[in-house]
């Protein structure tokens, strides 16, 4: 049955290849186990790279290893079903420039590569090195085709595509050539009538003169009329051979690349920084037999091996001696311990799951406590995610350079977050390396909101590649059974999540996979010229063994899941796929699927003229404005008139952002507290201008006046209230009789509308906009959103960013609490379920749902002496909303106003869904 | 054990460091001292994995499970303290305050020269037993907070400068600088010199005087762990009024016979002043739980992430010490906690005010401030 199926699958592809030229780059980097991660830079990022680039930007086509290999160990089946898989592969006509080969293709009868390969097939034994091909060129065609004079005579005689790359000419001018590798064959060219000559191979010479790519146009353009000429070419399998063992090399050096390439050049310093710093993982396991008492056997695996970590190495008895003892004593697993290392404290995070032992050690300077128990439930979500459990990710050796690769990423990202972000602007580094301490632990994925036009436009797309009908490609056009069934896909846009028609916790795994990979900063700043990951995956989602008997519910099908991922410059989408279920099952270790590979890939060029839209809504998403910090700060007027337009002008529609400024950054500094703070001459006739001006001064601030009404609504509600400032004054005189000259002003001005996005757009209650940070965690879609990097950029100042590390970092603290909270309401939970009557116990305090810190703040280099330096207030809150879904909200405030957490909450959540 | 009670169950072990004999354990269910004991192979393998790391160059500190966290720490290299405390909040910083606080009170009672040399260790093992008392009521729930804070719990008196005045003329004519008034735990007048006392036992002694039964008068030897370490003291206690007790701290003289008579005279003052009632302060219902936000404060820095005293309140959980914390300033009496630098001459003084000396904590979170002088933070609950 399989068997027939495969066949059929074959026909299928030799169809499509007719349509089809060139083989994807990507191909080579499959490896055994068909798993695939191929990075091609962008253009301008491989310019800033060494010259020796990765592998992956050499476009070599050969049959890959697994077949070879399978060919090996599988004498007597028939490899055949396997090739195809990977050799009868077309690349979207939309992805390579443009060939005429395509033109052409329509008109004669194109001959199947695949004829060629079978008969290959049967070559394989007398294995030759070098081959001679005799085909006949006719140099008058060429008069024909005259006008498409920059066409190689190689592709217009001989009818071979050699594609040179750009990157490939740089390396070419080094050496005396670039070995001419077949890359395609003209349909309908004498190459291909030929029969013998396969992609792969590498022409060496004509008529017996050597060329390479230097002078083969040279050695072409001698021949002077219709003639046979003879062609040698070096056979693909030879080459294949030949560079097999490097190759295997290579794809190792190829993690380190990845390394290197997020954390820049300065990677070595780095790593033997790293070296120094104690740090360990290890997997040990806690059963032992005392028969074989050999040294370090309980080690199943650890990582990485220097001098630093040999310490904690040799003291993993205490590691061990705990676990087995406190789960004896308190009845409940050991999540984690401290030492001291050198004066050094260490803390050492704790998994345990069966008779096995995960341990990570990070020295607590660099990680506190919090972030590494998110830290090592991340991993063992990740390595479960990619290996089905711990036991076949650790106890496999064929693992280990994986894991390797695995924990150096991992220990890179926790010992220098902010080098992985080298490239982009310092604020955003920073804000990035101290949103990271937070963000990365949460349990969702960052999501930028996007109007309704531009999400209908991607929920299409998205559906169109999931109902997976690909019209004569798709395998229903064949009559076959499917090879995978789409589960849903996601998709990124700079690192945000955009779109996203996959399950809460499919969408969780991914996106951690991604946060490992370091895929997500990478995407953010165009780095990817293409990237192409699939791999076998284990969502936890599909593989739960099923609790409910009853046979009507949904049982999940015993299928297998891949992860695709594709990313094409900004944009990366991710697909889940299964097999088995309603598609047929999978078999050995299927690398990736070029048609879907390609399906996925026009959907992101599809979304690439909307590509701007979404950018525009990263500086500017409808979310809550933001203020700075060090507007509050009442020692720095002079830096006001260097700040930039603050993010409410920007937003507001319609406004001309010009002379406006400075009356409204008054007003928002208006000082609303009650402290007695020395009102600023240019605050107080800033703010009465507004007021008084509410006639005339209409053209000016058009954008400020909703600011107005605002107040003149909030001092009708509150009579009593002390407000200081001159600009409250004016509004308070009109509480009884609203002035309606002014009214109508403001009537032209802004419709009622304006006037609401306003006043959703700003989250805090008090007059002016009050707010300067805020997370909030959505944990049913498992998404959450915070304040885009743009949007901090433009909020430039000298406190600001030590407020936003601050915050992330108390948020830390506050979270650790909340998660505690819920532990205890569980058990709660339980304990009521067991008996109800016994709910009055001592601790009814307990749950904590919202947990507030209040700092104090100042400039740092203070220069007067005389007078002290000022000093602002800010709150740090974090809420937890219990129901009637699981919340989080963390928001960041000036202490001039009193915010009701709940209330932000609702705006903020407010329409957020996926 | 864990699962037993919803209550905290804290266990407190001390174990002469080189031999790795138990000294004494000390455990606590509930707020309640406990009969129960761990068994001694856990005792042993505590011990032993913190010897083990040892001797390997690797201090082993503290180590957390879901619902119980351990501290080890070691002192002079020849006493190990052990805490295992399942009591819910209870964090690194508070346990290891906690141990502090045992080893300042072992040190008070016993004397640190016993304690870094221990020739005879069964007639250590006897001697410790008289601080029993003391160390249990760190790891009971007790009304003070001054082993968290280290600073010494205060009741502000209405007539402050008269009690300040009557105590510091009967310190004078006793011939001792150091005397104080303490009500149950709490300070309410000492003399200047008291107030200069080291911050163990300042803390200690006020605690020592609330946790003895209550006697008309005592003569009690103590070690001083910051001032005297080796030199014992004599501590004099007369019973005032019920509840009221006058402290005084001096060297061989004056005999406790000598004192009754002036005492007397003060006592009268103290009475005329101040209805006797008043002096015992009730604990208060957790009547809300209300949100919780703690102030802090912290000059002249830029903003940096601090660990908000609320967390580390321990058993007396957050809520609780902030309702406490509540009661008290809406009765008038405010609490304060001062440290030698800063002389409280301000009684009374709003807002009250917490100072800590330092914040020395094994929260990375603090860790920044570890340069820092004096924090000073001020604890409120709202709670409606």
């Amino acid at each position: 049955m399989s068997s027939l199926e495969t066949r059929l699958h074959k026909k299928m592809r030799i169809a499509i290849m007719k349509i089809g030229d060139v083989e994807p780059e990507w191909l080579d980097s499959v490896q055994k186990n068909g798993e695939l991660f191929y990075l091609e830079l962008s253009e301008g990022e491989e310019e800033s790279l060494l010259p020796e680039t990765p592998t992956v930007n050499h476009v070599r086509f050969s049959e890959n290893e697994i077949i070879i290999e399978e060919d090996d160990y599988k004498e007597g089946k028939k490899y055949e079903p396997k090739l195809q898989r990977f050799t009868k592969i077309l690349k979207s006509k939309s992805l390579l420039p443009k060939r005429h080969s395509k033109k052409s293709s329509n008109g004669n009868e194109p001959v199947s590569i695949l004829k060629h390969q079978s008969n290959q097939k049967t070559g394989v034994v007398v294995q030759q090195r070098y081959k001679d091909v005799t085909i006949y060129v006719n140099p008058k065609k060429l008069t024909v085709t005259k006008a498409k004079e920059h066409l190689k005579l190689l592709e217009v005689l001989v009818g071979i595509i050699h594609q040179t790359k750009w990157s490939w000419k740089k390396s070419g001018k080094q050496s005396s050539g670039e070995r001419l590798v077949v890359h395609g064959l003209l349909p309908g060219g004498s190459a291909m009538k030929s029969g013998q000559i396969l992609i792969g191979d590498v022409l060496v010479a004509v008529n017996d003169v050597d060329v390479t790519s230097e002078n083969i146009e040279r050695v072409l353009s001698c021949i002077p009329g219709p003639m046979q000429v003879k062609l040698t070419f070096e056979n693909a399998y030879a080459v294949k051979k030949e560079t097999t063992q490097p190759r295997q090399k290579k794809a190792q050096s190829n993690t380190n690349d990845l390394v290197k390439l997020l954390w820049g050049e300065e990677v070595e310093g780095i790593q033997q920084n790293i070296l120094n710093t104690p740090h360990i993982v290890m997997y040990l396991t806690l059963q032992l037999d005392s028969e074989t008492s050999k040294e370090e056997q309980e080690i199943l695996y650890h990582c990485p091996v220097s001098d630093a970590s040999q310490k904690l190495k040799s003291v993993r008895g205490i590691f061990l001696t705990l676990c087995d003892m406190l789960e004896n004593v308190t009845g409940t697993q050991v999540t984690s311990s401290s030492l001291l290392l050198n004066g050094k404290q260490i803390h050492v995070a704790y998994w345990k799951e069966s008779d096995k032992l995960l341990l990570i050690g990070l020295p607590a300077e660099k990680v506190p406590l919090p972030q590494l128990r998110n830290m090592i439930e991340d991993v063992v979500q990740t390595l479960k995610f990619m290996y089905g459990s711990l036991d076949s990710a650790f106890c496999q050796v064929e693992n280990v350079p994986r894991l390797d690769h695995f924990f150096s990423l991992f220990f890179q990202r926790a010992l220098h977050p902010a080098k992985l972000h080298s490239g982009t602007s310092l604020s955003a580094q920073q804000y990035d390396a101290s949103s990271a301490v937070l963000l990365d632990g949460l349990p969702g994925v960052r999501w930028l909101t996007l109007p309704r036009e531009i999400k209908m436009e991607l929920d299409t797309a998205l559906n169109d590649l999931e109902t997976a009908d690909f019209a004569e490609l798709s395998e229903d056009y064949y009559d076959m059974r499917r090879l995978y069934t789409i589960l849903g896909s996601s998709l990124f846009y700079k690192g945000y999540l955009i779109c996203s028609h996959l399950p809460k916790d499919d969408l969780i795994d991914i996106a951690v996979y991604c946060r490992h990979y370091c895929l997500l900063p990478l995407a953010a700043k165009q780095r990817i010229g293409q990237l192409v990951i699939w791999r076998e995956v284990f969502p936890r989602h599909h593989l739960q063994p099923s609790t409910d008997s009853n046979t009507e519910v949904f049982q999940e099908p015993e299928g297998r899941y891949f992860l695709l991922i594709v990313g094409l410059k900004h944009y990366m989408l991710c697909v889940l796929l299964e097999s088995g279920g309603c598609a047929s099952k999978a078999i050995g270790n299927p690398g990736p699927d070029c048609i879907y590979v390609d399906q996925v890939k026009t959907t992101l060029q599809q979304l690439g003229g909307i590509d701007c839209r979404i950018s525009e809504q990263l500086t500017a998403s409808p979310s809550p404005c933001l203020s700075c910090a060090d507007w509050f700060l009442t020692g720095s007027h002079e830096k006001l008139d260097s700040l930039t337009t603050s993010p409410i002008l920007s937003r507001l529609p319609g406004t001309s952002k010009v002379a406006t400024s400075p009356t409204c950054r008054r007003i928002l500094f208006g000082d609303y507290s009650l402290k007695a703070r020395k009102p600023s001459p240019s605050r107080s006739s800033g703010g009465s201008d507004n007021g008084c001006e509410g006639g005339e001064g209409i053209g000016l601030s058009p954008h400020t006046t909703p600011d107005a009404i605002w107040k003149q609504r909030e001092s009708r509600g509150s009579d009593g209230s002390e407000e200081s400032g001159a600009l409250l004054k004016v509004t308070k005189k009109k509480v009884s009789l609203p002035n309606p000259f002014h009214l109508g002003n403001l009537k032209k001005n802004l419709s009622e509308k304006d006037l609401e996005i306003y006043n959703t757009m700003k989250l805090t209650s008090g007059p002016e906009n009050t707010l300067f940070h805020y997370v909030a965690l959505e944990t049913v879609q498992g998404i959450f959103i915070t304040p885009t990097h743009e949007e901090v950029a433009q909020l430039s100042g000298s406190i600001h960013p030590q407020l936003i590390k601050n915050f992330h970092q108390c948020c830390l603290s506050i979270r650790a609490i909340f998660q505690k909270t819920l532990v205890e309401e569980k058990k709660k939970a339980l304990n009521r379920g067991d008996h109800s009557s016994s709910t009055n116990s001592v601790s009814s305090l307990n749950p904590v749902k919202e947990h507030g810190v209040l700092f104090e703040c100042s400039p740092e280099k203070w220069t007067d002496q005389r007078k002290a330096p000022p000093v602002m207030a800010y709150w740090v809150v974090g809420r937890l909303f219990l129901h009637p879904k699981l919340q989080e909200l963390y928001v960041c405030f000036h202490d001039s106003v009193t915010e009701i957490a709940i209330e932000m909450a609702f705006k903020l959540f407010f329409g957020l869904t996926l | 054990m864990g699962e037993e009670g919803t209550e905290g169950t804290v266990h407190l072990l001390c174990l002469a460091a080189s031999s790795g004999v138990p000294l004494f354990c000390r455990s606590c269910r509930g707020g309640a001292p406990a009969r129960q004991q761990l068994p001694f192979s856990v005792i042993g393998s505590l011990n032993g994995v913190h010897m083990f790391g040892q001797n390997l160059e690797v201090q082993l500190s503290s180590a957390r499970t879901e619902d119980t966290t351990v501290v080890w720490k070691s002192f002079h290299d020849s006493i190990t303290l052990i805490v295992l405390s399942s009591e819910e909040g209870a964090s690194e910083l508070r346990l290891e305050r906690l141990l502090q606080m045992v080893f300042g009170a072992m040190v008070l009672l016993v004397g640190l020269e016993e304690l870094t040399n221990i020739r005879n260790v069964e007639r250590l093992k006897k001697e410790l037993r008289a601080s029993y008392c003391l160390i249990d009521s760190f790891l009971g729930d007790s009304e003070l907070i001054g082993d968290l804070t280290q600073c010494v719990d205060c009741v502000v008196p209405p007539e402050g400068s008269v009690l300040q005045e009557a105590l510091s003329g009967f310190a004078e004519a006793a011939g001792t600088a150091f005397g104080s008034l303490v009500v149950s735990g709490r300070v309410v007048a000492a003399t200047e010199s008291w107030w200069r006392l080291g911050t163990p036992e300042a803390v200690l002694l006020p605690w020592l005087v609330g946790s003895l039964p209550p006697q008309a008068a005592r003569d009690y030897p103590v070690y001083l762990p910051h001032g005297s370490p080796t030199v014992p003291h004599r501590l004099l206690t007369l019973t005032l009024l019920p509840g009221l007790e006058l402290c005084l701290l001096c060297g061989p003289r004056p005999p406790l016979s000598q004192l009754d008579p002036q005492s007397l005279l003060l006592s009268i003052v103290v009475a005329s002043c101040v209805p006797s009632t008043s002096w015992s302060l009730p604990r208060t219902s957790h009547q809300s739980r209300g949100q919780q936000r703690t102030r802090w404060r912290k000059q002249p820095r830029g903003p940096r992430c601090q660990e908000p005293a609320t967390w580390c309140l321990g058993p007396r959980s957050r809520a609780q010490a902030g309702g406490w914390w509540l009661c008290r300033w809406a009765r008038g009496g405010c609490c304060c906690c001062c440290l030698p630098s800063v002389p409280p001459t301000r009684f009374g003084a709003w807002p009250p005010t917490l100072c800590r000396p330092s914040a020395r904590s094994s929260d990375p979170c603090a860790s920044a401030t570890h340069a820092d002088t004096a924090v000073s933070v001020s604890l409120f609950i709202r709670s409606q």
